[in-house]
């Protein structure tokens, strides 16, 4: 896999001795300058990356498997429990029911809503699972299932599926993108433990409950592809986290938009782009083939895939009009109910603009005017309008610029973009933009202050408006521990004010990034002691949670216009000196 | 709950439980014995950490106390005692105080490194012996050492320092009649002896702790399909016994019974080697060597040893391991052996990787960089035990996944005690090797 691009290294560490005077400032650093450095102070040097990876890897893991021992969402809280038993439902639904029903059954019971990839892996968890304990799977008599040993089997699930997709993918990624850069190893590895360590992503995937890693780890597979210049593997992998988890959305503006540019800058390149097209044709193909084939397969043997209708076709959820060109006993139609059925779980047009509470412009805008009160359909429209605002400069500059190096901060610019106007967010949904805001950790200057106080804000301020989802299932704990572990190891507020005040930046900016950053980690704090010991005044039983609202946005929306800025600043399109690019381009190509 | 600690213990607890009735004071009525509110976890939890604070302040110590070039080394050392696996199996997992004892051994071996010293070392043991008499296995060394150097003259052993001995006999004495003072007033002594000394509890406890009685044990076992053929008698009741080690009582088929006074003795003697070395050449280093090789024999050889006590032996250890290479070829099987034999403590399946894989871990870390940082030896290196060390720490890999895997698929439930005793031989090798390797390079150095 990774072997040709790394193989030659020790000869090109000689060729390119520019690029070791890149990295030679940080190099010369003599003390750690935060305790995350510090820690892995003892392996500079000599030390191979085979004694360093493995031991972060065992130490990451650690913390997961000891954050899992925590409660899950959902635990004993019936009438519908949460997150880990609609995972565990579909592990249920996909190994007891014929596939053709899978997207049908019991939809009030937390109905499959998440494309085919996340079912095929529920169907192979839930094989394995019934090997252990065939309860644990048993259709309806399962549900809400809290057997101890269940609580392991798919916390050890979780940490299984990220150990071979996102872990993996998180190590190349941070190799080839501070390889660009010519970052030193030892670098690249505090950055990959600072990756590793998000508080958000262990909170919500290891105790909360679910398999984001997998769809972020295939989201980085995708990134780390594009660095090394394999566009169609880009295509195939990205497909593959639209395939597992429809969020990734967040991300394919900037993903089409890299790749296209890629085929027409410098210049026009036909081939690329009909590889592209057919990589991503056929990758969507043999996504749905299951699926396909399956429906055909069960028709063919009589089952419905509505089993209480008695063979009658219900019109369809959406584009009922297809209904008028089709005939609905034709041998096709089965597949045609099935991939219209599939949409329609997976994309809720149907909902409002917003569910619960979550850090977004719209329900932060809702406190000042009530957005209810407005037509959906308008809401819509404005929602669509935001949003291609707010992700058109990301894009239409990666798409102009399509640099390796611009990746991270077009990827995060769009994903806030979405999260903060687009429709139906969730808070969860921060994860989507946090990700590639921290692995700019592992880029250029990456662990130097005005990047490590930035992507620490975002991430901490992330874990913050996800507070309230945590502790609705007692989970302040770790929360409180890994957060404060992770501004502890990067040398962040509340622990330290060391990532501030950088040397050769201009005065004004420094003391204005700290002046905003201060206000909001004291906003954070304060909250926190108030949310902890003061009631909120019974008319506004929710004060807490939209106090927390309003800042996260307001937070979030900086953390945007950061990533919008340093894209600005980095693709060179302001400056006009292309010179400036012209010294990194042999490397990127 | 029953008690099996000595007095200071007690009034440490007694000063914990002042603290619990603040935080929840369902906690202390005396019958709640099975009563566990997440106060009371945490409560329980967080006085372990608290109390750990005291091991930090022995290792600075301990680090203040090397200079020059060891002081690296002495940095590692201490950072490998704190994150040891053991003290987080023990304590933090399993529920013990550990790491405030093993602070305060450290602090008195400290202690020790200088003259003026002499003096606290001997009485903060004296006090650590009250809150655990675990410690008192390691007590000849202590006895030894400052025999030779605080109450005899450094120059000659025939002239006795009175004045010294004096101070030293008061301090001890009055922190015995401190610590039992109390106690005897209301004549409870007898009741608390019996409680210290559970002669009456069998030889082997229950997982078997990797000593010599554990490999003699195996060593009956095998016997027992062997004896018939060779025309050897079989004990017709040890067959019977159900249990065959797994709880309890250990009983021979074939090999001869060993009785307290055995093992006593055998304790003894093997103490005493290492201490006539001691006596004539008082240094620190010898001295913190004795002190291992007294946990060791006691290990080895003592009457229903606990797992828990290899700590005695590998703490201790730890802050000599890095004088040179061929203390750390010594330390290291004992590294091994010592963590992996704690794993029997924790047996559900969600401690399973925590111990596993922070035992790794540690091994990883710390073998690698001991082996940085330790200087080469002035002398020859044992070829063979070098050999030796590094065959038997790459079999405890596939061991631990048969015991903790292979064995559950392909005999289900079956053999219970099939994975254990594998695990206590296994270690045991590990532990009377290393022994042995320490052996020899205390005396030839």
């Amino acid at each position: 896999m990774a072997a040709p691009a790394h193989k030659p290294r020790r000869k090109v560490n000689k060729k390119t001795a520019t690029f070791d005077a890149i990295a030679k400032p940080e190099a010369l650093v003599r003390t750690p300058s935060f305790p995350l450095a510090a820690f892995l102070w003892p392996a500079r040097g000599s030390v191979s990356q085979w004694e360093v990876l493995p031991l972060i890897l065992m130490a990451v893991g650690l913390f997961r498997w000891a954050a899992g021992l925590w409660g899950y969402s959902g635990f004993q809280k019936p009438p519908m429990f949460g997150d880990y038993e609609a995972q565990r439902h579909w592990m249920e639904v996909t190994t007891q029911l014929p596939i053709s029903q899978w997207y049908f059954h019991d939809l009030q019971w937390w109905g499959l809503d998440y494309p085919p990839l996340t079912a095929y892996h529920s169907w192979l968890l839930g094989k394995i699972g019934a090997i252990i304990d065939p309860t644990w799977f048993a259709l309806f008599e399962s549900r809400g299932s809290d057997d101890p040993t269940l609580k392991i089997f798919m916390r050890a699930t979780v940490i299984v599926s990220e150990y071979l997709i996102y872990i993996p993918a998180a190590v190349i990624f941070v190799r080839r993108y501070s390889r660009l850069f010519g970052v030193a190893p030892w670098t690249a590895w505090v950055a990959l433990v600072a990756i590793l360590m998000q508080p958000a992503t262990i909170l919500i995937d290891h105790v909360h409950f679910q398999y984001n890693t997998v769809m972020l780890g295939f989201v980085l597979s995708s990134m780390s592809s594009m660095l090394a210049g394999r566009h169609m593997w880009a295509a195939v992998f990205f497909v593959a986290a639209l395939g597992f988890k429809q969020m990734a959305l967040y991300y394919a503006p900037a993903v089409f938009s890299f790749l296209l540019g890629s085929c027409i800058f410098p210049r026009i390149n036909l081939g690329r782009f009909v590889v592209i097209a057919i990589a991503t044709i056929i990758s969507f193909a043999i996504l749905i083939l299951p699926i396909v084939l399956g429906a055909l397969y069960d028709a063919n043997r009589g089952i419905d895939s509505q089993p209480g209708l008695e063979g009658k076709h219900p019109p369809l959820p959406i584009f009922p009009q297809l209904a008028d060109y089709l005939d609905t006993s034709a041998i096709y139609y089965p597949v045609v109910e099935q991939l219209v059925q599939m949409v329609h779980r997976v994309f809720p047009f149907a909902r409002g603009l917003f569910e619960d509470k979550v850090a977004n412009f719209w329900c932060a805008a809702n406190v000042v005017i009530k957005l209810r009160d407005y037509p959906t359909v308008l809401l819509q429209r404005a929602s669509l309008a935001a949003t291609l605002a707010a992700i058109a400069p990301p894009n239409l500059i990666l798409f102009f610029r399509p640099r390796k190096e611009l990746l991270p901060y077009a990827f995060a610019a769009t994903a806030w973009g979405f999260f903060m106007f687009s429709y139906q967010v969730h808070e969860k949904s921060a994860l989507l933009p946090l990700l590639p805001m921290t692995i700019l950790l592992a880029g250029k200057q990456g662990l130097g202050k005005e990047i490590r106080s930035w992507v620490g804000f975002a991430n901490l301020l992330g874990a913050w408006t996800m507070f309230p989802l945590l502790q609705r299932v007692e989970l302040r704990v770790p929360y409180a521990v890994l957060t404060f572990l992770w501004a502890y190891l990067l040398g962040l507020p509340p622990t330290s004010t060391g990532a501030y005040f950088q040397e050769g930046q201009s005065e004004w900016i420094q003391w204005i990034t700290a002046l905003v950053h201060g206000a909001f980690y004291a906003l954070m704090l304060m909250w926190h002691g108030l949310e902890q010991f003061v009631l909120p005044p019974p008319s506004k039983p929710d004060l807490w949670v939209v106090a927390n609202v309003g800042i996260g946005a307001a937070g979030f929306m900086l953390c945007y216009f950061w990533c919008l800025g340093k894209l600005v600043q980095e693709s060179g399109i302001l400056t006009r000196k292309t010179g400036q690019s012209a010294d990194q381009k042999p490397k990127t190509q | 709950m029953d008690s099996g600690l000595p007095p200071f213990f007690a009034y440490f607890e007694a000063a914990m439980s002042q603290l619990a009735r603040l935080v929840d004071p369902m906690m202390l009525r005396v019958r709640n014995l099975e009563y566990d509110s997440w106060q009371t976890v945490y409560f329980q939890r967080s006085t372990v950490i608290a109390t750990e604070l005291i091991l930090v302040y022995a290792l600075q110590m301990f680090i203040d106390s090397a200079h020059g070039t060891s002081r690296r080394a002495a940095q590692a050392a201490a950072v490998s005692i704190l994150l040891s696996p053991g003290l987080l199996i023990i304590d933090h997992i399993h529920f013990q105080y550990n790491g405030c004892m093993y602070g305060i051994l450290i602090a008195s071996l400290v202690l020790a490194r200088h003259k003026s010293g002499l003096l606290s070392s001997g009485l903060v043991f004296a006090a650590l012996l009250c809150m655990k008499h675990i410690y008192a296995y390691l007590a000849p060394a202590y006895f030894v050492f400052l025999l030779r150097t605080y109450c005899l003259s450094p120059k000659s052993i025939y002239r006795i320092q009175f004045f010294n001995c004096v101070k030293l006999g008061s301090g001890i004495a009055a922190i015995l009649g401190l610590a039992f003072g109390p106690f005897a007033m209301k004549g409870q002594i007898p009741q608390i002896l019996s409680r210290l000394f559970p002669f009456s509890r069998g030889l082997c406890h229950a997982y078997w702790a990797p000593n010599v009685w554990a490999m003699y044990s195996f060593v009956d076992r095998l016997l027992i399909t062997v004896a018939p053929r060779v025309g050897l008698s079989v004990n017709q009741e040890a067959l019977k016994s159900v249990t065959r080690g797994l709880v309890g009582d250990t009983s021979f088929a074939v090999l001869p019974e060993i009785t307290p006074r055995i093992c006593f003795a055998l304790t003894l003697l093997f103490q005493a080697i290492p201490l006539t070395k001691l006596f004539l050449q008082p240094s620190w280093e010898a001295f913190i060597g004795a002190v291992t090789l007294c946990g060791y024999a006691s290990f080895l050889f003592g009457w229903h040893v606990h797992e828990k006590a290899i700590l005695l032996v590998i703490i201790p250890f730890s802050l000599i391991a890095l004088r040179d290479r061929r203390h750390l070829s010594a330390f290291r099987p004992l590294a091994v052996a010592g963590h992996v034999s704690l794993f029997p403590l924790l047996f559900t399946p969600a401690e399973f990787p925590i111990k596993t894989v922070y035992t790794i871990f540690w091994l990883m870390l710390f073998l690698v960089m001991f082996d940085r940082l330790a200087p080469a030896s002035n002398r020859q290196r044992f070829f063979l035990f070098d050999r030796f060390s590094t065959l038997y720490i790459a079999i405890s890999i596939p061991l631990i996944v048969y015991c903790s895997l292979v064995h559950r698929i392909v005999f289900g439930n079956r053999y219970e005690f099939l994975p254990l005793m594998f695990m206590s031989s296994y270690t045991a090798v590990g532990v009377v090797g290393s022994w042995l390797g320490f052996m020899g390079v205390y005396f030839t150095s």
